[in-house]
């Protein structure tokens, strides 16, 4: 039964939530407290309700995908409490809204489902475009964007009681939206675009007319970057589109237009956006400057390498120092304190979640799960090297969230209904 | 010595980890990659859809005897509305590649003519089910 097998990997995962939290707490000295209950409890329930609406609505679904994130979830949370209580209830209450959501999701979807998600595509693709302009309403709404570290992708809601406010990313679920109307697009036109076009050399060009989606696709991700100025988000959408166009037609030829494009792009956003240059200034030469634009990079990296093999301990290092600790550069803040060991762990998790998405995409017979899967895996894949490869200075740093551990609500939620749809794309599949 | 402990603890914690990592790593190994129906392929053959309005390209291996149909749980799904539930069984007997039409209301067509008795096919051969073709490769 991988149905078990599934339940005693998330209580498992809890564990290793709630020791994290215990560990933290020795080391400063508080002892066992109620946090450690807390953390188990809030693990369980949320988890637990995706567990049971598993068995429910999609009981052949793939076991491990849950398990993999629960685990990813825990050791993001461990790291977020010890930088930082505060926030870590706060991602406490994310994560049961998040369990919730995603039980709800399975609930929607538990007939015909995914047929349902193919159908009314152009519902998602207008929910997505429209959640992507939400940032830029006027500050004066009630409903307004707003500017973080200058890139403007939140969202806040002023909430009538008690002055608080609500905030957001409506691009961490719109990023789920546009890979199920791609999915199901390209589901429709794959044959046509997967057409041998002109000849020009040894290189088959792909038919002008196919290439359409693409350009727009790579303007909507060009505005993306200019209007909100997010580079993570814009790479992404764009990355997206142009593997899963490969993925339908199996023509590379998209992949090396995608990536001149890309190249072209890069080069102009370099020399027209001076908070672009400014990322690649603190990328290739981080130590020149590294009182400022270097800072973060540079004190990543010391933590990074003061980690050593299995790290400081938990709560014994000093990730507090490195500016967006507990959001961008956790992964950072987990190669201080769990060492080469912890992140090693980390990076196969995320392998073995990349593997299993994938592997759902092969064995999916019909082409709108197959494109499902490969897009809601490639989103997971792509957005987790992004931000990895920034932090390690591979890339320039995107300032996108690691999926399930950087803290976050939004992120949070939309990569637990990610990995819903993954989960109900696998059930019903007739193999 | 709570700094002995404390190492001591963050060692065990990173022995769970693993543990757990572990666990699922051998599970999703076994998981990952075609079905073992596909994996077999390579010996006998396969059935590619060639004409049909839903499931056109779709290839099946030819291996042990399988139920085409338009049922549920046949063994190889046909989308067709003059398919029968349990339409034909198509499978390697004896080395080679048999059709058995078991009973079906529209009848099973090889190259075009219709088949009652248990049949050889070869390679190339084209099998209509209602309206949809099968061909041997």
């Amino acid at each position: 039964m991988t149905r078990n097998a599934e339940a005693a990997l998330l209580a498992a995962a809890a564990i290793v939530a709630s020791m994290g939290v215990s560990l933290v707490n020795l080391a400063s000295g508080t002892g066992l407290d109620a946090q450690v209950a807390l953390t188990f409890l809030v693990f369980a329930v949320s988890f637990g309700s995706i567990h049971m609406a598993l068995r429910r609505w999609a009981p052949e679904g793939n076991p491990y995908l849950f398990p993999i994130a629960a685990f990813l979830t825990a050791m993001g949370f461990t790291e977020i409490y010890r930088l930082d209580p505060e926030l870590a209830s706060i991602q406490r209450w994310s994560l049961l809204l998040a369990g919730a959501a995603t039980t709800a999701v399975l609930l929607f979807l538990r007939d015909e489902g995914v047929i349902m998600l193919r159908r009314y595509r152009y519902i998602f693709l207008a929910t997505a475009v429209l959640l992507l302009l939400l940032p830029l309403l006027p500050e004066s709404w009630p409903l307004h964007g707003a500017e973080v570290n200058g890139s403007r992708l939140w969202v806040r809601l002023e909430l009538p009681v008690g002055m608080r406010t609500l905030s957001f990313q409506p691009g961490e679920i719109a990023k789920v939206l546009l890979t199920i109307f791609l999915a199901s697009y390209l589901a429709d036109r794959h044959v046509a675009m997967a057409q041998t076009g002109r000849k020009l050399g040894p290189i088959r060009l792909p038919e002008p007319r196919q290439l359409g989606p693409l350009l727009i696709a790579a303007g909507a991700s060009f505005a993306v970057l200019v209007y909100q100025r997010d580079l993570g988000a814009s790479l992404l959408l764009f990355a997206l589109f142009v593997t899963m166009v490969y993925v339908a037609t199996g023509r590379a030829a998209y992949l090396f237009a995608g990536a001149a494009i890309v190249g072209a792009g890069g080069y102009f956003a370099y020399r027209a956006f001076d908070h672009v240059q400014r990322r690649v200034f603190a990328w290739l030469h981080p130590f020149e400057d590294f009182a400022d634009s270097g800072y973060q990079i540079v004190q990543g990296l010391f933590a990074m390498g003061s980690g050593s093999l299995t790290g400081s301990g938990l709560g014994l290092g000093r990730p507090d120092l490195i500016p967006a600790a507990s959001t961008d550069f956790i992964f950072a803040s987990v190669a201080e304190e769990m060492g080469f060991a912890g992140s090693i762990a980390v990076l196969a998790a995320y392998g073995l979640l990349v593997a299993a998405g994938f592997g759902i995409a092969i064995r999916s017979r019909d082409v709108f799960r197959k494109f499902l899967a490969a897009g809601l895996t490639i989103v997971i894949g792509v957005q987790a090297i992004l931000i990895l490869g920034g932090v390690l200075r591979l890339l320039p740093v995107t300032g996108i969230t690691l999926p399930f551990m950087s803290y976050g609500g939004s992120s949070l939620l939309a990569n637990m209904v990610l990995v819903a749809l993954l989960v109900r794309a696998s059930h019903g599949e007739r193999t | 010595m709570p700094a002995l402990f404390l190492n001591l603890l963050k060692l065990i914690f990173i022995a769970l980890i693993y543990l757990f990592l572990w666990q699922i790593g051998r599970s999703i190994g076994a998981h990952i990659g075609p079905s073992q129906s596909v994996r077999r392929s390579k010996k006998g053959g396969e059935l590619v859809v060639v004409r049909s309005d839903t499931i056109a390209g779709q290839r099946f291996p030819i291996g042990a005897p399988a139920v085409l149909g338009r049922a549920e749980d046949a063994d190889v799904y046909i989308d067709d509305a003059y398919a029968s539930d349990y339409h034909v069984r198509i499978g390697v007997q004896d080395g080679s590649v048999l059709l058995n039409d078991l009973g079906s209301t529209n009848g099973t067509y090889v190259n075009g003519r219709r088949v009652t008795v248990p049949t050889a096919l070869q390679k190339g051969d084209a099998v209509q089910i209602g309206k949809t073709i099968i061909e041997v490769r």
